[in-house]
């Protein structure tokens, strides 16, 4: 049960750096991606 | 008029003017107070006595910014005006400016010009002159606006009886307007606006078209007409900031020639202030001392809340593995996502103070003078005192400071600037040369007071911008674009910063920092975990390896477990991938787990903190989490038996933390602001290979 929970948490992870960095955000243009300080 | 013996007259204005002062002044107690018909608005009116026979009827008109009304009261002020008919229409407009913030006044005053109405400009507080070391060509400002110019001062009753003989004399006073609007905008839709509506002056008829209202005062052919060239709002909405924009111009080149502050000259305290601050020696002083405060005051007072969070953390995570059943998801939480996230956490305190610290700064209006006192040297790097701005905002994030660079005229400026922001030292840098500088620089004080470990701090802000201003030099001789650009600053007031302002600021900017970088991090972790975690036969049979090999060594269980869990991470999948690069990486002193965290962190610098805290935390023998520093300062290199992060590897580290391109977000804007990616390329290759050799010189120095 707990390696599929550690499975899902990896996979959400994955797709949400692959979203971030490879597909262009429809999110405020004042901003990319990968920056901490400014509004995401 | 309607009759010769009073001179209606409309007294008009921008808030805070004087104008109320001026209408006392000039009625005394023959005033009377009551409500504009239909609305509960005051309508104030008194009566002057102009000289034996004549008096004024003054009507003080409710204050406004421009002719275009946005409530209730500013309406009142269109509909006074352009309604000939009705019982309030002036005779004569008296505009009351304030003489400091004449430019922003005077755009009422052309508007009004443009009804072709007699106008008189009272330039009220002209007792401020001397002390704010203003000068004024009235003769040649009265030749350049068409209009009667009268300097007073209501509070001191200064000029009271030339306003009266002006508004006695409003028959010979001008009515030209100060510029033509029509050939600035559209000159065919003008003049078929004036073929409309011959009776009107041209401007009125502007005015009833853009304006969202009825006007009774009108005939329904008029309205009928009014409505027709209503038709295209888009266009109405664009010639609209084009006037703006025309009037705009108009006044500057107009007060270019008239009006003249030398703030040498000033006595006021502002003035005073200013020629302090923007002194060519004690300007750069102070805002020397000022950043030396707000270094020692980062690393002073940041201490105590950094510890406290470091080391919940680190409870935290034994906590969580202590009551959650024993299996991998438990060991993910427990190694993985909490130490990566108390890696952002622990920052707060830090980023917190800095961010307090520049909204002070710029709340106070010191920032302005700042950025005037660079200007000069700005210019000798091949900027403008426009790229201080996207300079210090790169305190904060490169990428908004480098969209803060479009308000630089020069191409030439402005792509330099985009260049070189990304070496000042943003908030992503500060976690990593905090960390660093608490490893490396012993916590001790230079005569008494001046912590070194902040002394350090301040040395790698002073670095980034060196960096920048290096850099620009270069890119000034080597760029061969042709530009010029004009710099042109308004200071504000000096005033008490506003705790809520700052408060909120520093919220805003903080919650940006935590939710922006936090996600990538908490994403990142948990991949890092992920694959320190697992690995191939070697990994898997990693207990079994390293207990044949020491079966003949007495060893502690724990150093036992210490040597499996080592060997766990080197023949894991991130292990695998540091070796592969640890090559490249070591003439700079980094071992493979320093090359994973600098990958990494390519995409945030931020990331740094939190991916080792990941990878040490999966090396650990899994008893004593400890926090992220302790964890750090523990780590020992094999080779030669000390601390991994001494001196030489923590210098080597913070010069190439302080070069380095390791923002993928900074590289996506510099592509998106020049539209080429070959500026964002030569940023990431230039500034790497600097960060590589300057990284690698540093740490052979220091060995």
């Amino acid at each position: 049960m707990q390696d599929i929970l550690v499975y899902i948490a990896l996979g959400l992870a994955i797709g949400f750096l692959v979203k971030k960095y490879f597909f262009k955000s429809t999110k405020d243009d004042n901003c990319g991606p990968g920056c901490g300080s400014c509004k995401n | 008029m309607t009759n010769d013996n009073v001179v209606k007259v409309a007294l008009i204005g921008n808030p805070n003017t004087g104008k109320t002062s001026l209408f006392n002044q000039l009625t005394g107690l023959k005033q009377k107070v009551g409500n504009y018909p239909g609305i509960t608005v005051e309508k104030k009116q008194g009566f002057c006595k102009l000289n034996e026979s004549v008096k004024a009827e003054i009507t003080d008109l409710p204050g406004t910014y421009s002719i275009n009304p946005t409530s209730l009261d500013e309406t009142l002020v269109l509909d006074t005006l352009l309604n000939e008919e009705g019982d309030a229409f002036p005779d004569v407009i008296v505009v009351v400016v304030d003489i400091e913030n004449i430019k922003r006044n005077l755009l009422l005053f052309t508007q009004l010009k443009d009804l072709k109405i007699p106008t008189i400009l009272v330039i009220n507080m002209i007792d401020q002159m001397n002390r704010k070391g203003i000068h004024i060509n009235v003769q040649k400002l009265e030749k350049q606006l068409n209009t009667k110019i009268v300097l007073a001062s209501a509070r001191k009753k200064i000029g009271i009886g030339d306003l009266k003989e002006a508004i006695l004399d409003y028959k010979n006073i001008d009515i030209t307007p100060v510029g033509d609007i029509s050939i600035k905008i559209d000159k065919e839709y003008f003049s078929k606006l004036k073929e409309a509506f011959p009776e009107f002056p041209l401007y009125k008829s502007w005015l009833l078209i853009t304006q969202k209202k009825e006007f009774d005062f009108i005939t329904e052919d008029e309205k009928k007409l009014v409505l027709k060239f209503r038709e295209n709002l888009e266009c109405i909405k664009r010639y609209q900031h084009k006037e703006t924009i025309f009037r705009y111009q108009i006044i500057n080149d107009v007060l270019k020639d008239t009006f003249n502050v030398d703030k040498s000259k000033a006595t006021d305290l502002r003035g005073v202030l200013d020629r302090v601050l923007t002194h060519k020696i004690f300007g750069y002083v102070i805002f020397a001392l000022i950043l030396l405060f707000i270094f020692q005051g980062i690393f002073n007072w940041a201490t105590y809340p950094m510890d406290l969070i470091d080391t919940a953390f680190a409870n935290l995570s034994s906590w969580t593995k202590s009551v959650m059943p024993p299996g991998t998801f438990t060991n993910l939480i427990a190694e993985g996502v909490i130490p990566g996230i108390g890696g952002v956490i622990i920052f707060i305190p830090q980023i917190a103070i800095l961010f307090t610290f520049i909204s002070i700064l710029e709340e106070t209006g010191y920032m302005s003078r700042v950025v005037f006192l660079m200007d000069k040297i700005m210019r000798k790097f091949g900027m403008s005192g426009k790229s201080v701005i996207p300079l210090i905002s790169g305190t904060a994030c490169a990428i908004p400071a480098i969209m803060a660079s479009r308000n630089i005229g020069s191409w030439k400026e402005r792509l330099i600037t985009i260049l070189v922001v990304p070496f000042t030292t943003c908030s992503a840098r500060l976690p990593v040369y905090a960390i660093l500088i608490a490893l490396i620089i012993p916590d001790k004080r230079i005569f008494g007071f001046l912590n070194l470990q902040g002394l350090t701090m301040m040395a790698m802000y002073l670095l980034g911008f060196t960096a920048a201003i290096s850099s620009s030099i270069l890119l000034h001789n080597v760029l061969k674009i042709k530009s010029k650009s004009l710099f042109v600053i308004e200071m504000p007031n000096y005033k008490l910063p506003s705790i809520k302002n700052i408060l909120y600021e520093v919220v805003e900017k903080t919650k940006a920092f935590i939710f922006g970088a936090g996600k990538i991090i908490l994403a990142l972790s948990i991949v890092l975990w992920f694959l320190a975690s697992n690995g191939s036969s070697s990994f898997k049979n990693a207990e079994e390896i390293v207990t044949n090999k020491v079966e003949n060594s007495e060893l502690h269980p724990q150093e036992l477990q210490k040597k499996i869990a080592s060997y766990k991470l080197e023949n894991s999948y991130i292990g695998y991938m540091g070796k592969t690069i640890e090559p490249v990486i070591k003439p700079m002193g980094y071992d493979w787990k320093i090359g994973i965290a600098l990958i990494s962190s390519f995409a945030a610098r931020e990331v740094f903190v939190g991916a080792l805290a990941t990878i040490y935390n999966v090396d650990s023998d899994g008893e004593n989490t400890g926090t992220i520093k302790e964890r750090m300062a523990a780590e020992i290199n094999p080779d030669t038996g000390e601390k991994r992060f001494n001196f030489p590897t923590g210098m080597s580290l913070l010069i190439f933390y302080a070069f380095a391109m390791q923002c993928v977000g900074t590289l996506a804007i510099v592509k998106r602001e020049t539209n080429s990616w070959k500026w964002p390329m030569l940023q990431l290759f230039g500034m790497g290979i600097l960060a590589y050799v300057s990284a690698v010189i540093v740490f052979n120095i220091f060995s």
